[in-house]
C-alpha cells in the first residue's frame, strides 16, 4: 500500500449558510478543521445602486442609499445628505443638525446591538442576541414615531427633514436611554465576561494596526487595533465638535490587541458613547426651528466634484458625487466600509480554524447590501 | 416488570390457556411498546418544555397559538414532519441514509430496557445494568458516522467527524467516572445502586449535616465526579456547549444538514432520549433514583422548612442584587411547606420512594441541560478535546483513586 492519499479540500461556505450574514459566499480550503486560504466570493445581493444613482435626481437617491446599508440607513442617508449640501453649500437649522446626530447615533446602537447579538449567535450563543433585539425594537420605534418607518427611513432629506419629531420623542428617547445603561450590563453579564465566549473570541484573528491600515480597515474594527481614527473626533462634520465624548480603543484586555474579543468589545463601548452624545444633543436640542426651512426647491449642485465621508456605524462611508450642474449626477461612488473590512478576512483569517472564521467573519460586522450594493 | 406482566395476563381465566411462553413474548411487546411511547412523548413534552424555558430566558412568550398557551405546538410540528416529502439527494448513499437515523434512534431507545423507574417499573434487571446502558448508547455514533458520510455533503461530514472524535473522547472520562460509583457499589446493576443509597447520613461520612445517603455525598470525590459526569455526558449528548457536531452557525445542521421530514425527526427524537437519559442516569447513579431525600414525614416537613428558608434568602438576595421580585421558587416551596405540616398524609407520600422522585430528579437535570443550553456560547473543537482530554480525564482518574483511598479511611473496604 502506498501512502494515504490527502488533499485540501475546497469547502463552499454559502451564499446560503447561517453565519455569512447575508449572501456571503467564502470559498475555503481546508486542511481537516484548518482553513489555509479564504476567498470571498460577493455580488449576490449586487443592485446597481451607483448606475441607479446615475439616472435619477439628487433626492430620489435618497432611498436608495438606505438599501446599502439596511441596518444603518440613518447613517447612510446622513453622510449622502451632507455631501449633497456641502456641494450646495447648504446651511442647515440647528434643529436639523441635532436630529440628525441624535438618529445617526441612534442608528450605531441599534446597529452595533445586531453586530454584538450577531457575533454572540456566530459563536453559539443564542440568548444575547435576543436581548439585543429587545433594545434594538425600542430604538426602531424611535424611528417610527419620526419617519413611520422601522428599517428604510427616507428621513433625512438633502437640506433637511421629512418631517419634524413628533411631540412625546424626546421623553421617549430619554427614557430608552435611561433604561439602555442597564441592559448594556446586561450584556456584559451574559456575554462578554463569559469563560466560553472569551476563550472563542479572545486572540482570535489578530488584526494588527498595520494589516487593518493596509486593507483601508475603518470603524470599529480599526479602532479595535488600536488606531485612534474616528472621523467624528478627527474631521468632525456635521456638530460632532460640540460634544463630548471618548473614542473607545481595542486595549486586549483578554488576550492580544485587535482580536475579536476587543473589535466585539469596543462596539459595546461605543453603544455607550452614542448613548452619551445623545444625551447630549437631546440636553441641547433647540426647540424652536422648521426641519424643512432649508430643503431647496431645486437640486442642481454646481458643476465639480465632492469626496465627502463619514463615520458610518461600520466605518467609513465615503460618497464620491461628480456634477455637471444638472440634476442628475455624472458619477455617484460609494465607499463603503464593509467592502474594505471583508478584504481582510484572507489575511486574518487564514490558519485558523472553521469555527473561528465564523468568528472573525462576525466580529469585522459586514452587511452584504453595503458590499455588493 | 416482564415477568410480572406476563404472571398478570396469565391470571385471567380466559387468557391462561395461551401458556407462559405466549404469555412472556406478548409481555415482551407490550414492554417495548411502552418503553417507546415514553421516548416519544417525553421527547415531545420536553421539546415544549425546551422551547418554554427558552423563552422565558430570552423575555420571549414561546409557543401560544396552538392550544392553550401553546401545548399542542409540538403535537402540530410532530404531524407535520410526518407528512413533509421524503427527500433522499440524489448522490447520497441511499442505504445508509435510511438506515442511520434508525441506528441511532434505536440505540437510544434500547437503553431504556435497564433503566428502572421505580422499584417495581423496571423493564429488564440486568445484573450489568450500567455497562449495557454505556455501551448499547455508545452505538449512537455510528449512526451519526452513517448519516454524515451517506448524506454526501461536506457539512455532514465534518458533523459527523467531529461527532466522532467527541463522542469517542467523552466516552473514557465518562466510564470512568461510573467506574468511581460501580467501586463502591460492587456492582453494576442499577437497581442495586440505587438501593445503595437509601436512608440519610452525614455530608462526607464525617461533618455532620444529615443529608440523604445519595453518592454525591457520599464522598468529596463524588461529589466531582458528579459534576465531571454532568459535563461529559453532556458533550456525549451534542448538548450546547458541546454541540459541536451539529453547531448551527457553523456547520448549517452537521450530520443532519441533508435531512428532512420522518428522518430527521427521528434524530430530534434520539437526541431528548439521550438527554433523559443522561438525566436519568445521573439521577441513579449520583441522586438516588426513586429513593426520596426525606426519611420519614417529620423528615419531609423540616427539609421542606429549610428549602424554603433557603428561598427566603435566595428571593431576598436577588431583589438586593437586581431590584427584580421573583416569586415563584418562594410561592412554590411555601405552598409544598405548608401543606407538608397541614396534611401529614401528603409529607408520607414525598417521603415514599417511587417514580415521582425519579421524574423530579430526572427533570431538574433536564432543566439544568436547557440552561446551559440557553445560556452558554459553543467552544471550538479542539477546546473541547483538551477539556476532554487534559481535564476531565485526569479529574476522573483521580477522583477513581480518591474514592478508593476515602473507603479505605473510612472503613468501607479493608486491604
Amino acid at each position: 500500500m502506498g501512502r494515504l492519499h490527502a488533499e485540501e479540500m475546497v469547502l463552499n461556505m454559502g451564499p446560503q449558510h447561517p453565519s455569512t450574514h447575508g449572501v456571503l459566499r467564502l470559498k475555503l480550503r481546508t486542511d481537516g478543521e484548518i482553513v489555509s486560504h479564504i476567498e470571498p466570493v460577493i455580488g449576490y445581493l449586487h443592485r446597481s445602486f451607483e448606475k441607479h444613482a446615475e439616472n435619477l435626481e439628487y433626492q430620489m437617491i435618497t432611498p436608495f442609499t438606505g438599501r446599502c446599508d439596511y441596518l444603518a440607513a440613518m447613517g447612510s442617508e446622513h453622510g449622502y445628505a451632507m455631501a449633497v449640501e456641502k456641494m450646495m453649500a447648504i446651511e442647515l437649522p440647528e434643529r436639523v443638525e441635532y436630529l440628525r446626530v441624535i438618529f445617526a447615533e441612534l442608528q450605531r446602537i441599534a446597529s452595533h446591538l445586531v453586530a454584538v447579538g450577531t457575533f454572540g449567535l456566530d459563536v453559539g450563543a443564542i440568548t444575547p442576541f435576543i436581548y439585543c433585539f429587545r433594545e434594538r425594537e425600542l430604538i426602531l420605534d424611535l424611528f417610527e414615531m419620526a419617519s413611520g418607518a422601522r428599517l428604510l427611513y427616507n428621513y433625512i432629506w438633502i437640506g433637511g427633514l421629512a418631517h419634524d419629531v413628533p411631540p412625546g420623542f424626546v421623553e421617549k428617547t430619554y427614557e430608552f436611554l435611561d433604561a439602555f445603561d442597564e441592559r448594556v450590563a446586561e450584556y456584559n453579564q451574559i456575554l462578554t465576561g463569559n469563560k466560553i465566549f472569551i476563550e472563542r473570541a479572545a486572540d482570535i484573528g489578530v488584526m494588527t494596526p498595520e494589516v487593518a491600515i493596509n486593507y483601508g480597515v475603518t470603524g470599529p474594527s480599526l479602532r479595535a487595533s488600536g488606531v485612534n481614527i474616528d472621523i467624528r473626533r478627527t474631521e468632525p462634520y456635521s456638530i460632532y465638535d460640540r460634544f463630548d465624548f471618548d473614542v473607545p480603543l481595542g486595549q486586549g484586555l483578554q488576550g492580544t490587541i485587535g482580536d475579536s474579543w476587543d473589535r466585539y468589545y469596543v462596539r459595546v463601548l461605543e453603544m455607550g458613547e452614542s448613548a452619551k452624545i445623545i444625551r447630549q444633543a437631546l440636553d441641547q436640542l433647540p426647540v424652536e426651528g422648521d426641519v424643512k426651512s432649508a430643503i431647496p426647491r431645486r437640486i442642481r449642485p454646481p458643476k465639480g466634484e465632492i469626496y465627502f465621508r463619514s463615520e458610518n456605524p461600520r466605518g467609513e462611508l465615503g460618497y464620491y458625487i461628480v456634477s455637471n450642474g444638472k440634476n442628475v449626477p455624472v458619477r455617484l461612488k460609494m465607499r463603503s466600509p464593509a467592502f474594505s473590512n471583508l478584504s481582510v478576512i484572507n489575511e486574518i483569517g487564514q490558519g485558523w480554524m472553521i469555527s473561528d472564521v465564523i468568528a472573525i467573519l462576525g466580529s469585522l460586522d459586514i452587511v452584504l447590501g453595503e458590499i455588493d450594493r | 416488570m416482564i415477568q410480572l406482566l406476563a404472571n398478570w395476563i396469565l391470571s385471567f381465566d380466559i387468557l391462561s390457556g395461551m401458556g407462559n411462553s405466549v404469555a412472556w413474548g406478548l409481555s415482551l411487546f407490550i414492554v417495548a411498546a411502552l418503553i417507546f411511547a415514553f421516548v416519544a412523548v417525553n421527547a415531545i413534552v420536553l421539546v415544549y418544555i425546551e422551547r418554554k424555558v427558552s423563552a422565558f430566558m430570552q423575555v420571549r412568550l414561546g409557543p401560544m397559538r396552538v392550544g392553550k398557551f401553546g401545548t399542542l405546538q409540538t403535537v402540530a410540528d410532530a404531524l407535520k414532519l410526518l407528512q413533509k416529502e421524503d427527500i433522499i439527494p440524489r448522490s447520497a448513499d441511499k442505504v445508509l441514509f435510511i438506515i442511520g437515523p434508525w441506528v441511532i434512534l434505536v440505540a437510544s431507545v434500547v437503553t431504556f430496557a435497564a433503566i428502572p423507574f421505580s422499584d417495581t417499573w423496571l423493564a429488564a434487571n440486568m445484573n450489568i445494568g450500567l455497562f449495557y446502558v454505556v455501551s448499547i448508547s455508545s452505538i449512537v455514533v455510528l449512526g451519526i458516522v452513517m448519516a454524515g458520510w451517506a448524506s454526501n455533503n461536506k457539512w455532514s461530514l465534518y458533523g459527523a467527524m467531529r461527532s466522532a472524535a467527541q463522542i469517542i473522547s467523552y466516552e473514557i472520562p465518562v466510564g470512568i467516572t461510573l467506574i468511581a460509583v460501580v467501586a463502591v457499589v460492587g456492582s453494576l446493576n442499577l437497581q442495586t445502586i440505587i438501593q445503595e443509597q437509601a436512608g440519610t447520613g452525614n455530608l462526607f461520612h464525617w461533618i455532620p449535616i444529615p443529608l440523604p445517603n445519595w453518592f454525591i455525598f457520599h464522598s468529596p470525590f463524588l461529589f466531582i465526579a458528579a459534576f465531571v459526569y454532568l459535563i461529559g455526558a453532556t458533550a456525549e449528548i451534542n448538548r450546547t456547549p458541546f454541540d459541536i457536531p451539529e453547531s448551527e452557525s457553523e456547520l448549517v445542521a452537521g450530520f443532519m444538514t441533508e435531512f428532512s421530514g420522518l428522518r430527521w425527526a427521528l434524530f430530534f427524537l434520539s437526541e431528548y432520549a439521550n438527554a433523559t437519559l443522561v438525566a436519568f442516569l445521573v439521577s441513579i447513579v449520583f441522586l438516588g433514583g426513586w429513593q426520596s431525600p426525606f426519611a420519614d414525614y417529620q423528615g419531609t416537613q423540616i427539609g421542606f422548612s429549610i428549602i424554603t428558608l433557603v428561598a427566603i434568602m435566595w428571593t431576598l438576595f436577588v431583589r438586593a442584587k437586581t431590584g427584580r421580585l421573583s416569586v415563584y421558587p418562594l410561592g412554590l416551596s411555601l405552598v409544598i411547606t405548608i401543606s407538608a405540616w397541614l396534611f401529614p398524609g401528603f409529607a408520607i407520600w414525598m417521603a415514599s420512594p417511587g417514580i415521582f422522585w425519579m421524574l423530579m430528579k430526572a427533570g431538574s437535570i433536564i432543566f439544568m441541560l436547557m440552561w446551559f443550553r440557553w445560556t452558554f456560547p459553543r467552544l471550538r473543537v479542539d477546546q473541547l478535546m483538551y477539556v476532554s482530554w487534559k481535564v476531565i480525564l485526569p479529574l476522573s482518574l483521580i477522583n477513581l483513586m480518591g474514592v478508593a483511598i476515602w473507603m479505605w479511611l473510612t472503613g468501607e473496604i479493608q486491604f
